[in-house]
Order: C-alpha cells, then structure tokens, then sequence
C-alpha cells in the first residue's frame, strides 16, 4: 500500500483559503478607507473569531454548547479591568483587586490576559460539566451562561452591575481584529488535526467504540472546552475594544443565538463552515441594511422598510437549512480543489 | 467550487463593495447626525425627540440657515443595538456630521458618542438623565439635553417641603434602571438640606414585580404616616405600583421622576388625585408659556400626533442651545463651539434656562413645572427650581 501523505499536507488547503479569504476581506476595507465599512469588517471578523470558537468544541465534540458566550463575558471585562484608566476605575469599580485597579496594561496585553482567564474559568467548568453528554451537557452549559450574566448583572463594585461599563480604549484599526481572527481560525485548524480532535471527533460519531479504542471522552472533551473558551474570550475582549462599552446583556441569549445560528447554516461540522457560515450570513445582513436605507437604481430609489432585515434573514436561513440540513459547507472542509470530507 | 461556494464569494464581495458607497458633505452646508435607533425598542425614545429637534432644523433653515448655511441631515439607524451604535456614530461622522445625536438612553447612546468624541465632534445624547452621558463617561465634547434625573428627585421634595408643607417623606425605589436610583439620589440630596423634614421610612421594589404588597403593608404598619411618598420609578411597572398604593387607601401625595408623564397611562388608575409630576413643558396645552403651546400644534401638524410625554422637548433645545453656540463661535469647529456651549449660564430656551460648564455637560438645576393629576386630569399648577445646584462632586460619587 502505498505510503499516505501527513495529516498536515493533506488539509492545510483550509487554513490557507480561509486566510486568503479574511485577507481580501480585510484589503477590501483598506482599500475603501471608510470608518463605518471598517467597522463591519471589524464586526465580522469578531463573529468569526467568535463563531470559530464554537465550532472548536461544538463541531468537533457534537455536544451544542448554549454556553460559550459566557466566556465571552469574562473575556471582554476582563479586558476592561486591565485597560481603563485607572482614576475612571477607581470611580466605576471600586471593588476590584488593589492591583488591577493601579493596572492600565495595553490592549495588547489585556486581550490575551482576558483569553486566558476565559480559558482558566472554563477548566474549571468543564472539570464537572464534561461528564455530562447530550441534552443534559448543553442544558448545564446553558446553566453556566445564565449563571455568568447573573453574577456580572448584580456584582456592583467589580462590574457595575448592569450599569455600562466605559472607558475602554478603543481600537478602529482592522489590523488586530484580523491579526486575532487569523490565529482563532489556526487554532481550530491546529485542534481539528490534533491527535485530541480526532479522538473528540470519534467520541462524536461513535462514543461507545471510541471509549472502547482508549479515547478519555470527557478528558478530550475538556481540552477542546478550555481552547474554544480560549478562543471566545480572546473575541470577548476585542468586541470590547472595537465598542468602547461593555455590557452584561451585550452577552447574553441574543449574542448566542445569532452565534450558533451562524454555525449551523454555515455547518457545524466544519472550520470553513464557521467561516463562511459568519461571512455570508454578514454579507447578506449588510446588503439587507443597505436596501433599508435606499438604494439609488436609475432614477428610482429602491427601499425596503426597517426591521425587515430581521426577518428576511429568519427566512433565508430557514430555507438554507431546507436545501442543506447539515449546513452550506457540511462536514467538508475547503480545499484546493474543491471541498474535501472533513 | 460549488454553486454555493460561488455564490457565496460573489454575495461577499457586492455585499462589501455596495455597503461602501457613502456620500460625503459639501462644505456650503452644516450637517447634523442622527446615529439613533430608527427600529428597536429605543426607537420609542429617540423618535420623538428627533421629530423634535427636525422641527428646530426646519425653523433655522427657512429664517436663513445657520453662519449663512443650510443645516442638512443625515441619519444612520442604531437599531437599539450598542455595536450598531458604534457604526451608527461612525457612519454620520463619514458623511460630514458636525454634530453627532446619538440616542435617548445612555447605555444605547454612548458607543456612538464614544466614536464621536474620538474623531473630535461634538455628541449629543437627545434625553439621557444621568452624569454619565457627557464628560464624565463619554469625554470633553459630549452633552445631554436634558436634566439630570436626580434634579427630578431634589426638585420634587424642595417643592412638596414648600408648597406642600411635607416634613415627613417616604421613599420608594424601583431598582431596575439607573434614572429611577438617580431621581431618588437627588432626593437623598435634598432632604437633609430641609429643615424638620425627615425620612419616615424607605422600601425598594422591582419594576417587573407584579405585586407590592409587602411594601404597602410596611407603609401602613408605620407608626407615623407619611405626608409625602417618593416614587422613583418609571414605565412600565410604576403603574401597577400606584395602581396597588391607591387601591390600598394610601391617599398621600405621589412624588415622581418626568419619567411617568403623559396621559397615555392614566386610564388605567381612574380618578387618580394627589399625584405630582415635575416637566420641562407641558404636553396639556396650558404651559406658561404660549409658545410651547404653539410648539405642541406644530409638533402635531408635523407628526400628526400631539407629543406623548415631555421627553419630545429636549431635542427642540438641543439644536437651540448648539446652534446659538455655533452663531457665538462662527464657526462649526468642535472646541469652539464646546467653548461656547460652555459659556452659557442660565440660556434661555422654550423649556427653561440652561446652563454648561467645564465641569458639567449637563443640568444639575432647572426649572421644572409641577404637574398634578386631579381626578384623572393632569395640569400645571406650579414651577419650580431647587434652591442650589446639586453639586457635580456628589452627582459623581453615586
């Protein structure tokens, strides 16, 4: 038989169209050289560093997750209790920790900083959590979630409650937005062709023969857990640099929905499914608000009445799911020549 | 590739390449910007105020413009959502705005006054009542056009002390937003400043509590009875809470915040009386002065509707005081109209003076007119400014 080529030659096809992809997107907004422009972009590109970290556990695990935008939570206030000058937060939050309240780090600092504590408040989670398997898993993950906004809605001292939470520095340039998003869509690449990804991968499609071949199912579990925790705090913080304000319901049921929503259409299974899942669905949104503008065709001006958007965007992924149940990409992965099993 | 791949880049691209043609401004020409939720739940808030402040524009334009401009619109919808915000504030500063309006609330407002502010406009938040919508949580060139919930609370207690003659005060606070913990704020202001008033009891309650009987039955067990109840509390829930009070038999006079003004609401507690509300203006058609009233019909021939609450005058005022500060300053540039803003003492507008300093884009004083429901029917009876302004230190540190 003849020798196969490495896991690695075989698909780094994707990670490299995908980058391609959120290249050109990114030049695009460079060469428009607008502020708002750049704004979406910086909004997609946060969606798919978000949306990516889902698929991590999501795709590979099979276990849906109501819970990760939890971990964006902590990311994006944890970012902003490293960065805010320090006299805004001796106002704000007084009951934070000596030292972070002297703390003004760079955004550069506080984004991986919140990354990480993501990833640490999520091993701990996911120590208990990853026992669980099928609805039970996702309804404790949904627990976890409601549990993170209640704390952060009502800890007056340390996150001002639901009061908003300014002061942020704020960010406009694209560049650290594409910079995270390339290195969210490597880690999914890196732990989907991990030894860890394709024993969870097993898990997903056969626990029982999985178990009995030596896969620890809630041990891969967790580390997928922990990465994509990683992942959604790391795009917590950018949010909250691309806004300047943080909220505790900015991350809540519609954050999660809209998220998961994008991973389905585009397909669960899949990283260039998360991706173009995110870009294609944020396409549309935009040309839909620009049409709930105006549109100037000829000498007609072609508008559609406001809030449309919303529901043209219901339909379009009900009828998405209709002609493609396991989403647009399904379990395949770009490639060179086309798309490939995943 | 697929069909869908290529219909996916194809989608992609003409999505990115149309949502990038904006217009940009002419220089004969002023432009204010709307970054305000045209759909939304806020979309209630901001609409309003901004028929308003369209009524203000339209008056500048036909007696000539402003420095010899016409003052020329643009808007971009926030869609209640704080990153559409931020790209709302961003898309009007693209196409020119030297004012940015961004909405009602401050939690909805501040992404797009935070984007103005970092491209140096000045911002403007069309109602937003706490100390934050300006330079303590936005930064140097943003303002608030109306007053400062806790005056509410102050005004009201000064004035029930005088002309109500209460001494003893009872407080009750919804705790679901920031403007209610601010009106009764400025209340804790005032009444230590009162003399022989006092505080008879306190109680908190939730708007979204369907009863609030528990707190009615410690008003009612109280060994004194209060002359005086402060409600700090807004839509929706406060109607049920005076609904409850008043069929308790509790008859003492309600304090409020502007915030339950308007008469949409009153059919629901028939024949309420003894209930007390400070305004800007009146919504009755019977303000002091005649020229709101005017206002009130132009506000109707524009909308077709007369204004629902008093919420709708603050962004007549807000393109008042701006544009007389841009006439002082000659010019649209931010840090001299700021400059000019900030000289203004005691303005006078349709809907009282205002006042803003280096300290303070915003009114800790002002006049309010006290409305009072008799009988279901809500009518001004009285005006009223607090003796001394609400010092900015105190309004801070809450």
């Amino acid at each position: 038989m003849a020798e196969r080529a490495s896991i690695l030659s075989r698909t780094i096809a994707t990670p490299v169209i995908l980058g391609l992809l959120l290249t050109a997107i990114a030049l695009l907004a460079l060469l428009m050289g607008s502020g708002p422009f750049n704004q979406t972009i910086i909004d997609i590109f946060i969606r798919v560093i978000l949306v990516v970290g889902l698929y991590i556990f999501i795709g590979n695990s099979g276990v849906i997750s109501f819970g990760h935008i939890g971990f964006t939570c902590l990311g994006a206030y944890m970012t902003a209790w490293l960065t805010i000058p320090p006299p805004m937060k001796k106002m704000a939050l007084p009951g934070l920790p000596g030292f972070v309240l002297e703390a003004k780090l760079p955004f550069w600092v506080g984004v991986p900083a919140a990354a990480i504590f993501a990833a640490l408040i999520a091993f701990f989670f996911g120590k208990i959590l990853m026992r669980l398997s099928g609805i039970a898993a996702s309804i404790a993950t949904f627990a976890m979630l409601a549990l993170i906004n209640q704390i952060y809605s009502n800890w007056e001292d340390v996150t001002g409650a639901t009061s908003s939470v300014v002061g942020i520095p704020i960010n406009r340039s694209i560049w650290p937005y594409f910079v995270a998003t390339l290195v969210a869509v490597a880690i999914g690449y890196a732990y989907s062709i991990s030894r860890s990804g394709l024993a969870l991968r097993a898990a997903r499609d056969e626990a029982t023969a999985a178990a009995a071949s030596g896969v620890d199912i809630p041990k891969e579990r967790l580390r997928a857990f922990v990465i994509s925790a990683f992942v959604m705090g790391g795009g917590g913080a950018l949010y909250a640099h691309s806004v300047g304000v943080v909220t505790p319901d900015t991350f809540y049921l519609g954050l999660t929905f809209i998220s998961l929503s994008m991973l389905v259409v585009g397909g669960m299974g899949s990283l260039s499914g998360a991706v173009i899942g995110v870009v294609l669905l944020s396409t549309i949104i935009q040309i839909l608000r620009l049409f709930e503008k105006g549109v100037a065709l000829g000498d007609t001006v072609l508008t559609i009445p406001n809030g449309v958007q919303e529901i043209a965007i219901g339909v379009i992924m009900i009828v998405i799911l209709m002609r493609r149940p396991a989403g647009l990409i399904g379990n395949r992965e770009v490639g060179w020549k086309g798309f490939r099993k995943a | 590739m697929t069909l869908w791949h290529k219909l996916g880049m194809g989608m992609a691209v003409s999505g990115l390449v149309l949502s990038a043609t904006l217009a940009h401004a002419d220089d004969d020409k002023i432009v204010v910007g709307f970054a305000t939720a045209a759909s939304g739940f806020m979309q209630a808030y901001d609409k309003p105020a901004q028929d308003a402040a369209m009524i203000k524009i339209d008056e500048i334009n036909k007696a000539g413009g402003l420095l010899g401009k016409q003052i020329e619109v643009v808007t971009a919808d926030t869609k209640t959502d704080r990153a559409e915000g931020a790209k709302a504030g961003l898309e009007v500063i693209d196409k020119g705005a030297d004012l940015v309006v961004v909405s009602c609330d401050y939690d909805f407002g501040s992404p797009a006054a935070l984007a103005a502010e970092s491209a140096g406009k000045i911002s403007f938040f069309l109602c937003a009542e706490s100390i934050k919508a300006g330079i303590q949580g936005v930064g140097p060139h943003s303002f608030s056009a109306s007053v400062l919930a806790p005056v509410q609370g102050a005004t009201m207690a000064e004035w029930a002390y005088n002309k109500k003659n209460a001494r003893k005060f009872y407080r009750l606070l919804d705790t679901w937003t920031e403007y209610n913990k601010g009106i009764c704020d400025g209340f804790d202001w005032m009444l230590p400043r009162l003399k022989d008033a006092k505080l008879v009891g306190e109680d908190t309650f939730k708007n979204e509590d369907a009863s609030i009987a528990a707190q009615i039955t410690r008003i009612k067990s109280l060994p004194e009875q209060p002359d005086a109840i402060m409600l700090c509390s807004m839509m929706p829930g406060v109607v049920s809470a005076i609904k409850q009070i008043r069929a308790a038999g509790i008859t003492a006079p309600i304090l409020n915040g502007s915030g339950v003004d308007g008469s949409y609401w009153l059919s629901a507690v028939p024949d309420l009386s003894n209930f007390f509300t400070p305004v800007q203006g009146s919504i009755y058609g019977d303000d002091p002065n005649k020229d709101v009233t005017a206002f009130n019909a132009k506000y109707k021939e524009v909308t077709g509707a007369d204004p629902s609450s008093q919420y709708v005058y603050p962004g007549y005022v807000m393109i008042d005081v701006w544009a007389k500060a841009v006439e002082r300053a000659k010019s649209t540039d931010a840090d001299a109209v700021v400059a000019e803003l900030e000289k203004m003492k005691d303005e006078p507008t349709l809907f009282g003076p205002r006042s803003f300093s280096s300290e303070i884009h915003h009114q800790n004083r002002g006049r309010y007119l006290i409305v009072e429901t008799d009988k279901g029917k809500p009518r001004v009876i009285d005006e009223w400014t607090i003796s001394e302004a609400i010092p900015v230190d105190y309004l801070v540190s809450k």
